[in-house]
């Protein structure tokens, strides 16, 4: 549906306020084609690095390359990059149909390309019925996606989204996750997410980039990090973890690798015995509190159809995981 | 009228010359029937005027202090009336304004004898009592129904010497006459006094000028507007000339001394040709003190009062008796010396007071 | 069912009718005033067509209007564009500095033009003194020195209501707009001029209305010259006592500002011309 996408390399790429480091010392590789997701907290650099890109923020040093050649000097008009805004940024005085034709009008394209082009995009978003109507006159999600067929009318090569579903309601969140998914399938166009929110990043990306204080935490794919996760920030960031000291050593256990049985049924090397200190009930899991003496209390989900009745506060109980399923971070203490 | 605003600028100068603008404007909002707010609140702090005092309405400035000490000192000896001021400028609109109105506050208005002419055409005056104000001490003619001349002013014009070292400008003949004296002209922009130069440069005699030939002299003043410009008040006719914008400009001629002796003689008054123009008291219709007015005005025409008004303001007095007992040095700048009267033309207010408006709007409608 | 009178308005009422009475009385009273003095009838209005000179007066005041608008606006446009983009500390000195204006008499202003750019003035002297030029340029006491002198003074007025709809504007719009590929002047053209339209209109409004009635400028700076309705209306009142003639300019005036308003109307809401909520 639109060219193939771009490759985008960052090299060593630094933005300092004064001698406070946004975005420091960052390398990446991002594929051409892939969906990639930068996740953090607020105040993490994760906006200021997608600005970077974008060329809105000036690079204090490093390097940023599409597809080989630097762009670093490249003003952002001349990226040719498309965005999606916190917010749309959608044009109130233009009707749907020039907020989407309009990356083809600054370009001069002839007329006749334009109108097809925009119907093509009106139609990929599904909104054609709209065409019309003004900015104002449409729902959250419906803006989202004139914002959305705007930035890729012009195929860039790279999309860039700079948290494009905060402003949505959680439960069309999910649905125009989808949405997005189907449609990156569709363009083949890179995009460079950014979110603080855990469940999209999941969801959606191809891989994920963690940042915490200006640098990456980790990168991979949502299941190397789910599984794998190297720092104690990104296994509790990413998903919920317990941690444990042993040998010196930090590990994370997520709460539903953990098997609870009553005291003296747990079987295996890793357990430990503690008694329960509350369960909550979720529908789908138990949520199991549990105190063992000399740590803190351990996190334990258990799948709500399988246990049968929960266990009342109290009652004693063993903990056991393979071996596997403790993951030894790099960090020394907690 | 408007000639007053000569007074109000010799005594205020530069900038402040310029709330003529702000005048104009806030009697027009009278006008608009903001009356009770705007007008009486200028006209202000005289609504207690009453037979008890005597309120004289001019221009302030240096001429309430001059006013005070010239004519209300003497005046308050005599009849234990004190002599109090409004300063906001009795122009012809805010008088009848104010007579319209049913309020008024001032007694005697420092004005020209024109005013008198037409105001009290329309009713909106009192008479000249002349059972007390004396007749024969003023000049021939200026002593009318409605108003009396008591001091005189007049339009003459000044030079520049470095522009014309080879034969100076004589008479209005040479200041309308740019090809043998190039150079900008400035002209008085309300008509009054330019109507009567043009004239006299186009070969009028200076005492044939009435009725005035309207169309004869915006001919002559529309054949030099190329390399004319026009003041409104007298500083700004000062700043023109002292400024060098011109190298001839009409000015009021009591300013020209004092434009002579700043510049050490560099700019030079001609009073050769100069118009003499009769400022005037005139009271309003129903001024609350009364006959006390007219002995107001008998107070302002002795010699004595004459001569101080002259010595504080620089008008020429109108009283013969007065005239003759001038100074020698002040008798050149004096318009109505015996050395000047010979020179100048003497302006008829009964013309001006009967044709200002087709005059002001004929002038208006040829320079702009 | 009894109607439901808001007692909100009870109690506003006698100021209504007071402010009511106060800006409709003056109205009624010029408008009186022209169809009937110095004669009842329209002869006051007949002159607009047969008096040559009343019209070249209005052309004069349009025409020195209309320009001076559109400098004004102009100028006050790309002052309200540096002040929006420039760092915090720099824009508040520069709204200082604005506002400070406002304070400077027009009657000073008009005296430093004089000396600034007189026949005689700082720049023809210098200029002569450099050689550039031999005879010294006319900038003032004509119709150039009333433009010069107006667009000055009335910069800051229109500056004011273009910065509030500047200010109003999301910078992420421009910023999508250079992320689409937009040039520089493309942006502006299309959109940052049309998001402040609302401004530009309240500033040209504001600055076309307070032109008309400006006084001491063109008469001092004119040079006698140029003659606009406002001078021309106060020597009519003032000296030659044609009251009827200046009420029916007056009356003129306020209903031209009137049709002005009532066009523009047309094409949007006043309400956000002048900083009324937008809906």
């Amino acid at each position: 549906m639109t060219g193939p996408g771009g490759s985008l390399h960052l090299r060593s790429l630094c933005k300092r306020y004064g001698s406070y480091p946004a975005v420091d010392s960052v390398d990446l590789q991002i594929e051409r084609g892939e969906f990639l997701t930068l996740l953090g907290p607020s105040g993490s650099g994760k906006t200021t690095l997608l600005m970077m890109i974008a060329g809105f923020q000036d690079i204090t040093s490093g390097d940023i390359l599409l597809d080989g050649t630097s762009i670093a000097n490249t003003p952002a008009e001349k990226r040719n990059f498309g965005m999606v805004f916190q917010g749309y940024a959608l044009f109130p005085h233009m009707t749907v149909k020039d907020n989407i034709a309009y990356p083809l009008s600054v370009r001069k394209r002839p007329k006749a390309e334009i109108a097809a082009r925009v119907a093509e995009m009106l139609d990929l978003v599904r909104l054609t019925p709209f065409a019309k109507r003004f900015p104002k006159e449409l729902s959250g999600g419906q803006q989202q996606r004139v914002a959305l067929a705007r930035a890729l009318c012009f195929a860039p090569p790279v999309l860039l989204l700079d948290e494009p579903l905060g402003a949505l309601d959680k439960k069309l969140r999910i649905e125009v996750q989808a949405q997005l998914k189907d449609i990156h399938q569709r363009v083949g166009t890179t995009f460079v997410y950014v979110t603080h929110d855990q469940e999209e990043a999941l969801s959606m990306s191809d891989r994920i980039v963690i940042m915490q204080n200006g640098r990456i935490e980790q990168v991979g794919t949502p299941s190397d990090l789910y599984q794998q996760p190297k720092t104690a920030f990104a296994a509790s960031f990413l998903g919920k973890s317990n941690f444990l000291r042993r040998d010196g050593a930090v590990f994370a256990l997520r709460p539903e690798k953990i098997d609870l049985a009553p005291a003296g049924a747990g079987q295996g090397a890793n357990k430990v015995s503690g008694a329960v200190q509350s369960v909550t009930y979720f529908g789908a899991v138990l949520k199991y509190q549990v105190a063992v003496p000399g740590m803190d209390p351990i996190e334990v989900d258990v799948d709500a159809w399988r246990g049968g009745a929960a266990l009342p506060e109290g009652a004693r109980v063993d903990l056991t995981w393979s071996e596997t399923a403790a993951v030894r971070l790099t960090d020394q203490t907690l | 009228m408007h000639d007053k605003q000569f007074m109000r600028e010799t005594l205020l100068q530069g900038a402040q010359a310029f709330q003529a603008g702000k005048m104009g404007r806030r009697s027009f909002l009278a006008l608009c029937g903001m009356a009770g707010f705007a007008s009486t609140s200028v006209l202000a702090g005289r609504a207690e005027a009453a037979a008890s005092e005597i309120v004289m309405w001019n221009w302030g400035g240096q001429s309430e202090e001059c006013h005070q000490s010239a004519i209300g000192v003497p005046f308050t000896k005599a009849t234990g009336v004190p002599l109090k001021f409004d300063t906001s400028g009795p122009l012809q609109g805010k008088i009848k304004d104010m007579v319209d109105s049913g309020h008024v506050t001032a007694d005697v208005c420092d004005a020209d004898l024109f005013d008198a002419v037409a105001l009290g055409k329309t009713g909106h005056l009192e008479p000249i009592d002349y059972s007390v104000v004396d007749k024969t001490k003023t000049v021939d003619g200026y002593a009318l129904e409605f108003g009396i001349s008591i001091i005189l002013y007049g339009y003459a014009f000044m030079y520049d010497t470095q522009a014309y070292p080879n034969g100076a400008p004589t008479g209005w003949a040479d200041f309308f006459d740019t090809a043998k004296f190039p150079g900008t002209r400035s002209l008085y922009k309300w008509a009054n006094g330019s109507l009567e130069a043009a004239l006299m440069a186009d070969g009028v005699e200076k005492d044939k000028l009435y009725p005035l030939d309207i169309d004869r002299a915006i001919k002559k003043i529309s054949a030099i507007k190329a390399d004319s410009i026009y003041w409104g008040s007298g500083s700004e006719a000062h700043d023109m000339i002292v400024n060098g914008e011109v190298s001839m400009g009409m000015v009021w001629q009591n300013r020209g001394r004092s434009i002579e002796t700043d510049t050490n003689g560099r700019f030079k008054l001609v009073m050769n040709q100069a118009l003499a123009m009769p400022g005037a008291y005139i009271v309003p219709k129903g001024n609350p003190g009364g006959a006390a007015a007219q002995t107001f005005i008998a107070t302002a025409q002795s010699v004595q009062s004459q001569l101080d008004l002259f010595t504080c303001l620089g008008m020429t007095p109108t009283n013969p008796e007065a005239i003759a007992k001038m100074a020698e040095g002040d008798q050149p700048y004096s318009i109505t010396s015996a050395a000047n009267m010979p020179l100048i033309a003497l302006n008829d207010p009964t013309w001006w007071g009967e044709n200002t408006d087709a005059a002001v709007n004929a002038f208006l409608a040829a320079i702009s | 069912m009894r109607l439901p009178i808001q007692s909100g308005w009870l109690l506003v009422l006698p100021f209504l009718l007071l402010v009511g009475g106060l800006f409709l009385g003056p109205i009624l009273n010029i408008l009186w005033l022209s169809v009937t003095d110095p004669t009842p009838g329209l002869g006051n209005y007949a002159q607009l067509v047969t008096s040559d000179t009343l019209g070249r007066i209005l052309w004069t005041t349009i025409r020195v209007c209309v320009i001076c608008t559109v400098f004004s606006v102009l100028f006050g446009y790309s002052i309200a564009y540096a002040m929006v983009h420039a760092a915090g500390p720099t824009q508040s000195r520069m709204l200082s500095l604005l506002l400070v204006s406002f304070w400077i008499s027009v009657l000073v202003r008009t005296f430093s033009w004089l000396m600034l750019l007189g026949r005689n003035g700082v720049v023809n002297s210098g200029l002569e003194a450099l050689g550039i030029i031999s005879q010294p340029i006319p900038f003032m006491r004509n119709e150039l020195g009333v433009l010069i002198g107006m667009i000055h003074y009335m910069v800051p007025y229109a500056v004011l209501p273009i910065l509030a709809s500047m200010q109003s504007i999301d910078g992420r719009v421009v910023q999508a707009s250079r992320s689409l590929g937009a040039t520089g002047a493309q942006t502006l053209w299309r959109v940052y001029l049309p998001l402040t339209r609302a401004g530009v209109v309240a500033a040209s409004l504001l600055v076309f209305i307070i032109n008309l009635g400006f006084y001491v400028i063109p008469a001092v700076l004119g040079g006698g010259k140029v003659l606009m309705v406002a001078e021309y209306i106060s020597v009519q009142v003032l000296v030659t006592l044609q009251w009827g003639t200046a009420a029916m300019l007056a009356a003129l005036l306020l209903f031209g500002v009137l049709t002005l308003l009532f066009i523009m109307s047309r094409f949007m809401k006043l309400s956000t011309v002048f900083g009324g909520a937008r809906t």
